[in-house]
């Protein structure tokens, strides 16, 4: 699995860099919207075909949300700790990483204190799905399947769903959008809160 | 809103899925035909990120710098939720089962 869905992104990659015009781009976000519709429609058939789900998640309450609360901390602390390696001022590090893989608004509301911020955001939430992509069916296999949503951040909900869903089963597939639903709330309030609190 | 959208998808294919409304070829091959919508889209994807020159342009430049960062984050990530795995799924039956 892990193989093929390396082989399908660097493909599409290449494709992009080398085939396509720049001026294609305005069509990827449809195709995208598009592609990612059927998939969360197939993703829903293997969540209706688990069952009675409402009821398990139910009983589990509210500690579903732990899941989105550990992957906030996690990729802050993470990002923190990456930073200080990196030589990067703390508030600027934590607010990177509170973009829990949303590239595009995490970069646009960094740019707003600088260009460079606003690059490095959108290229380390681009790489965190990419990684994301690829390591989801090696987590759910060798650490967990809960861990498997870890990676995806705040695209558990949309972009990475589909393969969280084909690696693990309908109830992680829940949990795991409930989690992504999460987090994306907290991006737009994290990113520039951390920039402040943490200077 | 686009998580209104995901929603409603979800929920139909849940319905769906529940009643078991499907076809016997689509029930039986549902499986695959997952996994090559998915590699579609994941190709779809990869173009989009090719595509743009200025992701190509910076990652030359601050690549090694975001690769650092996204990987502690999901490192961190991975072992915050290490913590409390346990005591979501013991309460939840099926979720060791494979699906």
């Amino acid at each position: 699995m892990t193989g093929r869905i390396i082989l399908s992104v660097a493909l599409g990659i290449i494709i992009g860099i080398f085939v396509f015009p720049q001026a294609a781009e305005a069509y990827m976000g449809i195709m995208i919207d598009i592609g990612l519709c059927l998939l969360l429609f197939f993703v829903g058939i293997d969540i209706g075909k688990q069952g009675n789900i409402l009821k398990k998640i139910k009983k589990m309450g509210f500690k579903v949300l732990l899941v989105p609360l550990m992957v906030a901390i996690g990729s802050i602390s993470g990002a923190i700790l990456g930073g200080l390696l990196l030589g990067l001022p703390i508030n600027e590090a934590g607010a990177i990483g509170a973009g829990f893989g949303w590239y595009s608004l995490s970069a646009i509301e960094l740019s707003k204190h600088s260009a460079e911020l606003g690059a490095l955001a959108f290229i380390t939430n681009i790489s965190r799905e990419v990684i994301a992509l690829i390591s989801i069916p090696f987590i759910a296999k060798y650490i967990g399947r809960l861990e498997a949503i870890a990676p995806a951040g705040a695209t558990a909900m949309d972009t990475t769903l589909p393969v969280i869903s084909r690696s693990t089963d309908g109830n992680i597939a829940v949990i795991a959008f409930i989690t992504g639903v999460a987090l994306s709330s907290l991006v737009p309030i994290l990113v520039p809160t951390l920039m402040i609190i943490l200077k | 809103m686009n998580i209104l959208l995901y929603l409603v998808i979800l929920l139909l294919g849940a319905y769906i899925g529940y009643k078991n409304l499907l076809n016997d070829f689509l029930s039986k091959n549902i499986g695959d035909i997952q996994n090559y919508a998915l590699f579609l889209l994941l190709f779809i994807m990869g173009i989009n990120i090719g595509v743009d020159d200025n992701v190509i342009k910076y990652f030359g430049v601050i690549g090694y710098q975001s690769v650092v960062l996204a990987v502690f984050s999901i490192i961190f990530s991975i072992l915050m939720v290490k913590l409390v795995a346990k005591t979501i799924t013991t309460e939840e039956e099926g979720v060791e089962n494979d699906g």
